[in-house]
């Protein structure tokens, strides 16, 4: 009841504050619908999201945005990991540590975004929750130490990262940017360095980061915390990117190296290509690469699991291929499907998709998955055949 | 001093005469003229109309610099895609689109100018790009014709062989009191006889000086649809930074 009175209050703030045309109000509302067969049955979780946006000029090149998101979930709202994986890698989790692998998930509501731009002639400063888009990749972002994406949903948006940025324009073809994430000190806390430039008709850009890795050792249940044992380590990140034309194709390509405090440094390497055919038909291929990830599906353990699944871990395999296929069948319609194969377990994820504008401010995306893979690879059929509808109405 | 007015007069009204014989080339230069000023600002109206009548509307403003070589298109409405933008550079050559939702800047290759706008009958090639008239085609003129209520100059434009542009040709009705081409033709890149689309100017105000069609709309022929385009205001030769036609001003 109380969160419900607190959305009350901010929303009736936000909208007296429109009428009074100081604040640009919007957002979405997306009701989601999804579907999972394991061991054949179906289980569903359904989501509703609202997102609220607002704007506002707060004076002279000075700009405050911010978006509050509110989550309910129904359905199968508990959901354990171990379901999904095969009896190879679950054998090892002794039969009272079972019920910790499983992810709850809860009704929520937070500040996604919430910043305050300074854009003047010289530089732009934004303080605040933002959102951190880095690289030109995709599916993959080998340069980007802040965000790992769903690659059967890569264009959904991020979320926002407490920072300080500042961009310093060099004429109109180079910028220089800094970042800084705090954390609980200095030497915790992210710091990036990005030269971006034009070349013909490339751009690219060099970066350089320093972060903490926070992922977790998921065979270690730290009681004290009542979460399992956290493994953090600094990571350092040397990284290139560039994305343009050649011989009328699009390509891209993103190259990070990644220089561990005391595991194994290890590299990230995407490129990528696209084209649209005359008769409108757009089609897309990434190939990713990651040395963490593994060659051979039965070295896959319980931490490789639960890091790609809380999203700690970008892959769990070393080579994967990404391709996309759409083609529009009517001003509203497009169809087509990705696909997703590991090289180095020969599993495929098959995604046919739909999108339909159904009216103006009406999306409605449909798509299937469909995996084919034998036992203990990325992409098991045992790891989830499924479903997902979902309708964003925007405001 | 009075031969010299009466010259001057001879001169200009010679280069202005609509009867004379121009070339297919000098009339498209003509039009390009027209149609690239050095600045300009507009504010436009796209409604993209169906067979079932399922219409759309967006709002959208635009910036152009140096002739049409530079523009920059930024979407107001509908809120699905507000502030969504789009520069491009080099006449086109260089695309980049802007999404506000991922924060995303990203770098198109040329073939995307091949892609629908929001799924409208305009393609990002057809909103032109510069010099394209140009560049891209050999101009022909045809005999003239009258349509629409206006006698027009008939220029026939072949796409030159090095040109990836997506039409095998265009025949363009040139109105001859002010160059403004009132209706273009698309034809299919494989097939020269097959017309893609039609391009229906209408409603011509003198805005600031400049000859200016503030109605269009395209038939799309294959698909039974149209797409309906207003301008809803227009500035020319207005101060523009070059610092308005980068990724940075992209995202603002």
């Amino acid at each position: 009841m109380r969160r419900v009175i607190f959305v009350g209050i901010i929303l009736g703030y936000l909208f007296s504050a429109a009428a009074q045309e100081k604040v640009e109000l919007f957002g979405y509302f997306e009701p989601t619908g999804m579907g999972v067969k394991l061991d054949n049955k179906i289980q569903q979780l359904y989501t509703n999201k609202l997102r609220v946006d607002l704007k506002s000029k707060v004076g002279e090149n000075v700009t405050f945005a911010a978006n509050f998101d509110y989550i309910t979930y129904h359905g199968q709202t508990l959901w354990n990991i171990l379901d999904f994986l095969a009896p190879g890698v679950t054998d090892a989790v002794p039969p009272a540590m079972r019920g910790l692998y499983t992810i709850p998930f809860s009704d929520r509501h937070f500040l996604d975004n919430a910043y305050l731009k300074i854009a003047q002639k010289y530089f732009d400063l934004t303080v605040g929750k933002q959102q951190i888009s880095l690289g030109s990749g995709y599916v993959w972002n080998p340069v980007d130490v802040f965000n790992i994406k769903d690659p059967l949903d890569p264009t959904y948006e991020q979320p926002g990262h407490n920072a300080v940025r500042l961009d310093v324009p060099l004429g109109t073809r180079y910028t220089l940017s800094s970042l800084y994430s705090a954390d609980n000190s200095w030497e915790n806390s992210a710091k990036l360095i990005q030269f971006k430039g034009r070349l013909l008709h490339f751009d690219y850009s060099l970066v350089v980061a320093e972060t903490v890795w926070r992922f977790h050792d998921y065979t270690q249940f730290d009681f004290s915390q009542m979460m399992f044992s956290e493994m953090p380590e600094k990571r350092q990140l040397l990284g290139l990117n560039t994305a343009g034309e050649l011989f009328g194709l699009g390509i891209w390509a993103e190259y990070g190296y990644n220089k561990m405090e005391s595991s194994k440094d290890y590299y990230e390497l995407v490129a990528g290509t696209d084209y649209t055919f005359d008769f409108l038909t757009y089609i897309m291929v990434e190939f990713y690469r990651n040395t963490l990830g593994k060659t051979d599906h039965h070295l896959y353990d319980i931490n490789d699991w639960m890091r790609m699944y809380a999203s700690e871990q970008k892959a769990i395999c070393r080579d994967q291929i990404y391709a996309l296929l759409s083609h529009p069948v009517t001003d509203f319609i497009d169809v087509g499907t990705s696909c997703i194969f590991s090289l180095s377990d020969n599993s495929l994820a098959l995604v046919p998709t739909l999108n339909y504008s159904f009216t103006e401010n009406v999306d409605i995306m449909a798509y299937l998955n469909v995996n084919f893979g034998e036992k203990g690879t990325v992409y098991s059929e045992k790891s989830g055949n499924g479903g997902l509808l979902r309708a964003r109405i925007y405001f | 001093m009075k031969k010299t007015i009466v010259f001057a007069v001879l001169v200009f009204s010679f280069t202005l005469s609509p009867g004379q014989d121009l070339t297919g080339k000098q009339i498209i230069q003509k039009v390009n003229d027209i149609m690239n000023v050095e600045t300009s600002w507009s504010k436009s109206k796209m409604t993209i109309v169906t067979t079932s009548g399922n219409n759309r509307t967006f709002v959208s403003e635009s910036w152009s610099k140096d002739r049409g070589e530079k523009n920059l298109v930024r979407y107001l409405e509908p809120s699905r895609v507000k502030d969504q933008a789009i520069l491009m550079l080099n006449n086109a050559d260089d695309i980049w689109a802007f999404f506000p939702r991922t924060q995303r800047v990203r770098k198109l290759a040329s073939h995307a100018k091949k892609q629908k706008m929001q799924g409208s009958d305009f393609s990002y090639e057809d909103m032109g790009s510069g010099d394209a008239f140009i560049n891209d085609y050999d101009p022909k003129r045809l005999d003239d014709e009258k349509i629409e209520g206006y006698d027009c100059y008939r220029v026939l434009l072949s796409r030159k062989p090095d040109s990836d542009l997506s039409y095998s040709q265009l025949i363009m009705w040139v109105v001859k009191d002010n160059f403004v081409p009132v209706v273009i033709d698309y034809y299919d890149e494989h097939d020269a006889q097959r017309v893609l689309k039609r391009l229906v100017a209408s409603d011509i105000k003198v805005i600031d000086n400049i000859p200016t069609a503030t109605k269009f709309v395209m038939y799309n022929k294959n698909d039974n649809t149209q797409t309906e385009m207003e301008l809803l205001e227009v500035k020319y030769n207005i101060n523009l930074d070059d610092e308005m036609f980068s990724e940075r001003s992209l995202k603002k």
